[in-house]
């Protein structure tokens, strides 16, 4: 029994003793009493983890939460550096007038991707430092090893300790434990995986490399042909094109007229004045529609709406815009004319038409957004607007001049 | 033994010296918080500022307290039994916060807008928005629910208190059982009461702002605070020979991961009502943090997003941090301030913008806030030690306390 | 206080506490040894044939899994216009079964994690069970999104792959947040759970007595062996794993709720969601981890260590996640109103008294009162009645999003826009779809997988701690130990 076996035989290269035990308690004394041996190279097998057992082994704390922190706070300067990149640098553009890179709207995925790092931190991070997956060893030929899944528990002093020594380290041992000591031996060439496996391995790490590899061949070569693609999705739609025939419809064409009571859009003004303000060549001088109070104030109305944001309620191109343009020193911005300015007094009428319709330098055009006859009613209440700004106590009517002077 | 033990575990004549000191600092503090709210020149506008700020601050220490022991109670802790007497202590001290804070609430009540504006029905009624909800925010109404509120939380807590004290003499553990079995409708009256005194006591500073999750904030807020406290008094109290077989260094750590996860949930909550407010950009939303995020204010959000939040977050990350009593406390110390400056944040910036004056001499947060802190503290400790005089800082009768002795973490 | 003995010393040696000394209980029943726990939780993967109730439920949920795989090749080879989703609800049965599904998801990390950082013991018999659940969960969530995107075979454009179009994802979005943390969650989630099998896995590997099973169980077991050392990186990278995950829990359905609380529709932007949409979601997921475990206790014969006390924890932390979702309410439709927003208000009166009212009184009936059943005992350790309760619950957390999702997007500021969403039967089959698809994974899982964490629910047991000397090494010092001495 206790005669020294050799390191090396016919079963392989000795891993060392093994003492079986029926519970936490035997097994818990029995690692202090290995350590308190001065072994080093020793370990407890157990079903679960038994609380205290690294203070009866003197184990030392882990690395792991170290590995864990480098992996999160790459994570995080990763995600930061990804979002910033991406869309403050590479691509930006403005969506819902939020900043380009603004921190709150960039925290989420941040955090994501630093507890997603940290995660595979631990996770593999412990595997590593375990050195598993580890499919083979010597333990396994123990004949009753598979209870430490189950409830036995096991201690290994491993034949690479120093202090091993095959006749005291199995006294050792079979002191501690009713169960009699087994020396266990690692298999010869155990350590490799099956050539087939290898081989297997090789070739599917191949294969994947294959769509990486034709990726960067597309993106490197230059080709004439039109770009392939897997789902047609919106390239190529059916439709008829201008001026064919078509079956379906009764008359064989394939446009559609229009349907009955279509108006062209302006259709039905056909005074070239008051369509285009140009009377011949010239702008016109005077309104070439009625004027009324209704249709001052509707010019009024309009020109809250799409005129007083630049040039000011009062047209002294002191609108909101304007005003928080100057304020952020925009580079690009043109200040909207003050509408008292001489020149712009002086305009035509036509000429103001005009440009409410057909916009003038950065000023957008409106014709789309406002009728020919409202058009015409912003012209009325600018020039309205006009006097106002630049009026003399003469232009007030005789009736109200006594007012004037009251105040 | 007999008399050592008890000697050791309840404070005799030290605590009437205490109490006294106590007292002492809050009636000079008291005395300087009145003379520099003089010299604002505003009817004391910017004082009761301050006196509100001071008073929900202590008063906070206690709700968090409170939530604790309903909590323990609750989930039938163990581990915590050591430290629950403190807790309890605590929680019953609401009462002063009461008191002190009851002659802000029957100003208010009596119509004037010093400090909650929309008391004073002449604002009320310039303001189409708020006469919308005018129903809510009338004096005698707030006068009322503030009158609910703290009588929830005084009859709560004293009735903790007294389970608990009585268990310490009782031959069984009937007073525990009541406990744990009233705990869970405790624990929803809690809740519905801290939410609606945040809407009330603090939101509502701002009128015509809203917030679903303000009470929320709050609540997150008082919590840590109470956690900071208590590592503070524990730790107070253990160097001066008290609870020194009773607490270990497993107490403190479990303290510390309870301050760090409510750091983190405080960082959470701020953020979350933060960014979307930033996000949704309305104009009847954002006006609040507008506010806050120009002059003086600007730094102290920024101070409040490093030192409530990533500081304290990366300091107390680290388990050797926790199991550390002298680090522990020093970051107890910075987060209690930094409850206050968020307190402040939150409480101050209407004082400044609401009135007219458009800033005041001393920044954003000035010498006669702290003054105020300092004056109620002094009178909050002084009942606190007055309180614990003659009792044991221990539950000695816990049925849970031989596993709360024993504990250790994994 | 005036004791004979130093009512401080109780833990020493020698002196006696007055009065009553509570120790915990056992957390499992019948036989309590480790060989017993192994042999009842392996039985069900080893057993030759499974109940025939397993043969009847998989043959249906794998009908309906088929069905779901049949509504899913018509949706992309037709389009999304084959549900119901139209102007103006352009959001419907697709995202509420996405919230709803990924809510589900929520109870299995907070079991692991977040129990476990709390030291509740008990999770131990559940977690492996609510975990995989979690993951069956997200696989149905996930599919949602991906499925509603339209162009399916483009949204990898989802991810920030360097592309012809030199484009990148917005991450301002929301949405692109919920890419995120959805797939992290996921990911984290199936790292913790194949984690804590390992041991298990190991288990089945030493059990098996088929070479095939040895293989398949052995490779995936990774060679574990139950050293001391792995244990401790295990244990440590365990607790990381769960302190990491607390917050990501927290963050996947806040992240959901922000998809709506960014966004000016009424009804949706309001600061509580994310705390609020947390809540729910640990409370749907309770209600179904109780919903399927019930049965599967007392189908699979683990009723020893599954208990009714398990059952009763899990109830009443539903009543308590139920009251904060009630809470919830309650803030929201005062803060409607104390807010003064015209739109907020006809929002909460709308869906209170609107056309969907009847959605909105079935949400309120199942999610707050229908949990209050749980203050009574009978009910809370009755498992017919609770499953009753849960699935209530269920009932009512689908319905709280479908009211969020509709209610709001139906009734927008334009009056000129409003509409009546109602779902097509494509719609109504694919989500009875993923319920077949859960189920049919929970299954399998049942039947392959150990249904409980042996490793773990041998830790509580009483042979788990060393009765020696020392004591301080083994559980007799340990707080939250069966072992608890009296002294």
């Amino acid at each position: 029994m206790s005669e020294p076996i050799p390191t090396t035989d016919e079963r392989g290269e000795l891993h060392g003793f093994v003492a079986e035990f029926d519970d936490v308690t035997s097994v818990t004394r029995a690692a202090r009493a290995v350590r308190d041996a001065g072994y080093q190279k020793f370990d407890v097998y157990s079903p679960f983890p038994i609380h205290g057992i690294e203070r009866a082994m003197g184990l030392r704390s882990t690395h792991l939460p170290w590995i864990v922190l480098v992996c999160g706070v790459s994570g995080l300067g990763l995600a930061l550096l990804l979002q910033y990149w991406t869309n403050a640098v590479d691509y930006p553009f403005k969506i819902s007038g939020k900043p380009l890179f603004g921190i709150p709207a960039n925290i989420p995925i941040t955090f994501e991707v630093t507890v997603l790092l940290s995660a595979f931190a631990a996770f593999f991070g412990m595997f590593v430092l375990n050195k598993l997956p580890e499919h083979h060893h010597a333990l396994f030929e123990h004949p009753r090893f598979r209870r430490a899944t189950d409830d036995g528990f096991f201690l290994a002093i491993e034949a690479g300790d120093t202090r091993f020594d095959s006749k005291r380290t199995r006294e050792l041992l079979q002191s501690l434990t009713q169960h009699p000591v087994v020396a266990c031996h690692a298999a010869r060439g155990g350590d490799h995986a099956p050539s087939w496996i290898r081989v297997g391995g090789i070739a599917v790490a191949l294969i994947a490399l294959l769509p990486l590899a034709a990726a960067v061949a597309a993106r490197t070569g230059d080709t004439t042909k039109p770009a392939f693609h897997i789902v047609n999705d919106m390239d190529s739609q059916a439709r008829f094109r201008a001026q064919v025939a078509n079956p379906v419809f009764a008359d064989g064409r394939a446009m559609r007229p229009d349907p009955a009571g279509t108006v062209a859009f302006d259709g039905l003004i056909e005074d070239p004045v008051v369509l285009t303000g140009k009377r011949g060549d010239a702008w016109t001088t005077t309104m070439p529609v009625a004027v009324d109070a209704r249709v001052l104030a509707r010019g009024r109305e309009r020109f809250g709406i799409y005129c007083a944001p630049c040039h000011g309620g009062a047209g002294y191109g002191d609108g909101l815009v304007a005003n928080r343009a100057k304020d952020l020193q925009e580079p690009n911005w043109v200040p909207p004319a003050s509408l008292h300015d001489t020149l712009v007094r002086g305009r035509a009428l036509g000429q103001l038409f005009d440009t409410v319709r057909n916009g003038v330098r950065t000023m957008p055009a409106y014709g789309r957004q406002m009728s020919v006859e409202d058009s015409w009613a912003v012209v009325a209440y600018v020039r309205a607007l006009q006097r106002s700004q630049n009026g003399t106590p003469a232009d007030v009517p005789e009736a109200k001049q006594a007012e004037l002077g009251a105040r | 033994m007999t008399s050592t033990s008890t000697a050791l575990e309840t404070l005799g004549p030290r605590g009437a010296r205490w109490s006294q000191l106590a007292l002492g600092v809050g009636v000079l503090g008291a005395a300087l918080a009145a003379f520099l709210g003089s010299q604002f020149h505003d009817g004391f506008a910017r004082f009761q500022h301050a006196w509100l700020l001071a008073c929900v601050f202590w008063l906070t220490l206690s709700l968090g307290a409170l939530f604790f022991v309903v909590l323990q109670h609750l989930v039938r802790a163990g581990w915590s039994v050591v430290v629950r007497r403190v807790a309890e202590l605590v929680a019953a001290n609401v009462v002063v916060a009461a008191v002190l804070i009851a002659p802000l609430v029957v100003w208010a009540a009596m119509g004037h807008g010093s400090l909650w504006s929309w008391a004073d029905p002449e604002s009320l009624r310039a303001s189409p928005l708020l006469q919308g909800k005018a129903a809510w925010l009338d004096g005698r109404f707030f006068a009322i629910r503030c009158v609910v509120y703290f009588g929830i939380w005084i009859g709560l807590s004293r009735w903790l208190l007294r389970h608990s004290v009585e268990q310490d003499s009782a031959p069984d553990a009937k007073p525990t059982l009541a406990l744990e079995l009233r705990a869970a409708p405790a624990m929803v009256v809690y809740a519905l009461s801290v939410n609606f005194a945040a809407f009330d006591l603090l939101m509502s500073l701002s009128p015509t702002w809203y917030s679903t999750i303000f009470g929320v904030y709050v609540f997150a807020g008082s919590v840590m605070s109470f956690f900071a406290a208590a590592v503070l008094i524990v730790s107070f109290l253990q160097g001066r020979g008290l609870l020194a077989r009773a607490v270990t260094v497993e107490h403190y750590h479990d303290l510390g991961k309870f301050l760090f996860a409510f750091v983190f949930f405080w960082g959470y909550i701020a953020f979350s009502q933060f960014m979307l407010i930033w996000y949704a950009d309305l104009p009847e939303e954002t006006e609040w943090f507008h506010v806050r995020l120009a002059g003086s204010w600007k730094l102290v959000s920024a101070v409040l997003l490093f030192g409530h939040f990533i500081l304290p977050f990366a300091g107390l990350l680290s388990r050797h941090v926790k199991r550390r009593v002298g680090f522990l406390s020093l970051w107890a110390v910075w987060l209690l301030v930094m409850h206050a400056v968020d307190l402040a944040w939150i409480v101050l910036p209407p004082a400044s913008h609401g009135h007219g004056a458009e800033s005041h001499a001393g920044g954003a947060i000035g010498l006669v806030d702290v003054a105020c802190l300092v004056a109620v503290g002094g009178v909050w400790t002084f009942a606190l030690v007055r309180s614990a005089a003659n009792r044991s800082l221990v539950p000695v009768g816990d049925p849970r306390l031989p596993e709360s002795l024993a504990f250790e973490n994994l | 206080m005036g004791s004979a003995h130093g009512p401080i010393s109780v833990g020493s040696a020698g002196t006696q506490s007055r009065g009553e000394v509570w120790t915990r209980p056992v957390l499992v029943d019948g036989d309590q040894s480790l060989g017993a726990v192994t042999r009842r939780v392996c039985d069900v993967v080893e057993a030759p044939k499974p109940p025939r109730a397993w043969y009847i439920a998989i043959t249906i949920s794998a009908s309906l899994t088929l069905m779901l795989f049949g509504m899913v090749v018509y949706l992309i080879a037709t389009g999304v216009g084959v549900w119901g989703n139209t102007n103006p609800v352009f959001w419907g049965w697709d995202i509420v079964n996405f919230v709803f599904w990924v809510g589900i998801a929520h109870a299995g990390t907070l079991i692991s994690a977040i129990l476990f950082l709390l030291r509740q013991k008990w999770r131990t018999s559940v977690n492996r069970a609510a975990e995989a659940m979690t993951l069956f969960a997200v696989c149905c969530a996930g599919m949602y999104p991906a499925i509603h995107v339209g162009r399916i075979w483009v949204a990898y454009w989802l991810f920030p792959l360097p592309n012809q179009m030199q484009m990148w994802p917005n991450f301002r979005s929301p949405l692109l947040w919920d890419v995120f943390a959805v797939s992290t969650y996921a990911t984290v989630s199936l790292l913790f759970w194949y984690m804590g099998l390992v041991p298990d896995l190991a288990t089945l590997r030493d059990r098996a007595v088929t070479p095939l099973r040895r293989r398949l169980y052995g490779f995936f077991a990774l060679g574990w062996r139950g050293s001391a050392r792995h244990w401790q990186r295990f244990e440590r990278a365990y607790l990381i794993l769960a302190a990491l995950a607390t917050p990501l829990v927290l963050s996947v359905h806040s992240v959901v709720s922000f998809d709506f609380a960014v966004s000016q529709v009424p009804g949706w932007h309001t600061t509580i969601f994310p705390p609020y949409f947390v809540a729910g979601a640990i409370f749907s997921g309770f209600a179904m981890v109780v919903t399927i475990m019930v049965p599967a206790r007392e189908l699979f014969g683990l009723r020893d260590l599954v208990t009714m006390k398990h059952l009763e924890n899990m109830n009443k932390v539903i009543l308590a996640t139920g009251s904060m979702v009630g809470l919830a309410y309650a803030t929201e439709f005062f803060i409607a109103w104390y807010g003064g927003n015209a739109f907020e208000r006809f929002t909460f009166l709308n869906r209170a008294l609107g056309p969907y009212a009847w959605a909105y009184w079935i949400m309120i009936f199942c999610n707050v009162v229908a949990p209050q059943f749980f203050w009574s005992k009978s009910i809370r350790t009755n498992p017919w009645l609770m499953v009753g309760v849960c699935i209530l619950v269920n009932v009512g957390m689908w319905f709280e999003r479908f009211v969020i999702v509709v209610t709001s997007l139906s009734r927008d500021y334009l009056p000129s826009a409003w509409g009546y969403f109602k779902p097509t039967p494509i719609d109504i089959c694919t989500f009875i779809g993923t319920l077949g698809l859960f189920f049919t994974l929970f299954l399998l899982f049942c039947r392959y997988l150990p249904m409980v964490a042996i490793a773990e629910v041998k830790t509580v047991l009483p042979d788990a701690h060393a009765h020696d000397e020392h004591g301080h090494a083994g559980g007799a010092a340990h707080g939250r130990s069966p072992e608890v001495q009296h002294v």
